[in-house]
């Protein structure tokens, strides 16, 4: 590989060069002031309009504080989640798809499932420049379709709720849970054949989300099925890196 | 203005039914109409970065090789872009779902705000108190988020990562994805609840994985599209139907 195609053809692994150009800032940026911008408007309505919906001013502020309170634990999971993603996909892609719009199974799964179309693994020897650009763009039209459905259906939704109510029931929760456990299952089992140290990290995250989740519930602590995600991904890299340095990893 | 600033008088009273719906009126349309010409403005910019690096970063990039991954994307969560929005409707409100599929995270984030705040000025989800305060929550809640993100991911893990070894970095990178998945595949069955589910779609991703791939190696790229529409198809007829309440 010579210096000249290190540059030009994309085909570089130094992905966070590239992750972390000043325009794609930019974009995560103007993204955070939307969200802002459209705060402050829907701020203003409520307040406007809020006795006609037999509101108070005191109980719009306790809303907003209550909300803004509750959402700590479940942001600094998010947080936690996010940073483990940063080497993978730079900051201000981790900050809109991960951070914002997205969550991390959807935005990691669609980037695994754009890679592969490549031929590439994420974060191996062949998750190239180019590899991450055309993962990013393909998450990022997959969350704008969440943002599509929304601006289409809202609307509909609105005119017609009761419609809804009458379609089978089954429909909306067979059919979401099977494309669920689907996609996820199929994603997870598919990094089973890259080495024993992935099926280690699988399995570990697996059995750690699975411990928080059982002792959320047996010992009634809420914030454990918050933070599950974010201690399975810790606990299951720390062991990833041990099983890698013992040399369960990939034969290169 | 007067009336909000007097804190605890009854707003129904001093206000006439007609211009009670004419004040609500006015909410949705605001609301639709910024609510919607933000979400579009979000999505533009979001979609704006990485369509600049394709263009523009010099990678080499085909345009065979971005639609196919698109394409391999679209086939795998078309049904769950569907079907979320409609499931969050009742709780969150039109105007909220504005907000909602902005800003993320719902179902782990925002529906707690919404549901604490909802709590705890007593009000119901699906009527006028209800979405108000949905709204406000989701409001707090973006604040909170938008700050912790900011100074938590943006600036100390920028940090971070540029202090962290090399080799640390690495084998975080190669192996998030089965840490992320092994998470969520736990969390994606205990929440949904779905036996037969479940068990159809790791049969099904057994079969397409470890079977029908060696066969037909070319199926890589939609081996995750074929198991969610293989398994919709046999969750649904291998349903257990609702009995109905004796």
């Amino acid at each position: 590989m010579t210096l000249t195609q290190l540059v030009e053809d994309g085909s570089s692994t130094n992905i966070l060069s590239i992750a972390n150009m000043p325009v794609l800032w930019a974009c995560a940026l103007g993204v955070f002031a939307v969200i802002i911008l459209q705060s402050v408007i829907y701020i203003r309505a409520a307040r406007k309009a809020a006795p006609a919906a037999g509101i108070t001013g005191a109980e719009l502020k306790t809303s907003f504080r209550s909300g803004a309170v509750a959402a700590i634990g479940p942001s600094l999971a998010v947080v936690l989640v996010a940073i483990a993603l940063l080497a993978l996909f730079g900051a201000p892609a981790v900050l809109v798809r991960i951070g914002l719009i997205g969550s991390a199974a959807y935005e990691t799964g669609a980037a695994n499932i754009a890679a592969t179309t490549m031929d590439a693994t994420l974060g191996g020897a062949t998750y190239t420049q180019q590899v991450f650009a055309v993962a990013f763009f393909a998450m990022s039209i997959g969350g704008a379709m969440w943002m599509v459905t929304t601006l289409i259906a809202t609307p509909l939704l609105k005119r017609g709720e009761h419609k809804l109510a009458k379609v089978n029931p089954l429909i909306m929760t067979v059919v979401p849970a099977a494309a669920l456990l689907a996609a996820f299952i199929s994603i997870g089992l598919g990094e089973i054949p890259k080495s024993g140290a992935h099926l280690i990290t699988l399995l570990t995250a697996g059995v750690v989300m699975g411990l928080c989740l059982f002792l959320a519930k047996r010992l009634n602590r809420g914030w454990l099925r918050e933070w599950g995600l974010g201690f399975a991904i810790v606990v299951a890299l720390f062991v990833a890196y041990a099983a890698h340095t013992a040399g369960l990893g990939p034969v290169a | 203005m007067t009336a909000q600033q007097s804190g605890r008088i009854n707003f129904m009273t001093t206000l006439s039914p007609a211009q009670a719906t004419a004040d609500l009126a006015e909410f949705d349309r605001t609301t639709s109409r910024w609510g919607r010409l933000t979400m579009i403005a979000g999505l533009i910019i979001s979609v704006a970065g990485p369509l600049y690096l394709v263009l523009f970063g010099n990678l080499g990039i085909t345009s065979s090789q971005l639609w196919t991954a698109v394409a391999a994307v679209l086939g795998t969560f078309f049904i769950i872009w569907l079907v979320e929005p409609i499931t969050y409707f009742p709780i969150l409100g039109p105007a909220a779902m504005y907000q909602a599929f902005m800003i993320g995270n719902i179902s782990n984030k925002l529906l707690p705000s919404v549901l604490v705040a909802q709590t705890s000025i007593g009000a119901k989800p699906g009527t006028e108190r209800g979405n108000f305060a949905a709204v406000m929550a989701i409001c707090g809640a973006a604040a909170t988020h938008l700050l912790s993100l900011l100074v938590f991911v943006g600036i100390l893990g920028t940090w971070l990562i540029s202090v962290v070894p090399a080799g640390v970095t690495d084998v975080a990178r190669f192996y998030v994805l089965p840490a992320v998945m092994g998470a969520v595949i736990v969390q994606a069955i205990i929440s949904t609840k779905q036996l037969r589910p479940t068990l159809v779609a790791f049969a099904v991703v057994l079969v397409v994985q470890f079977a029908l791939l060696p066969l037909v190696p070319g199926l890589a790229m939609v081996s995750t599209a074929i198991s969610v529409i293989a398994t919709v198809i046999i969750a649904w007829f291998a349903r257990k139907e609702i009995q109905p309440a004796a």
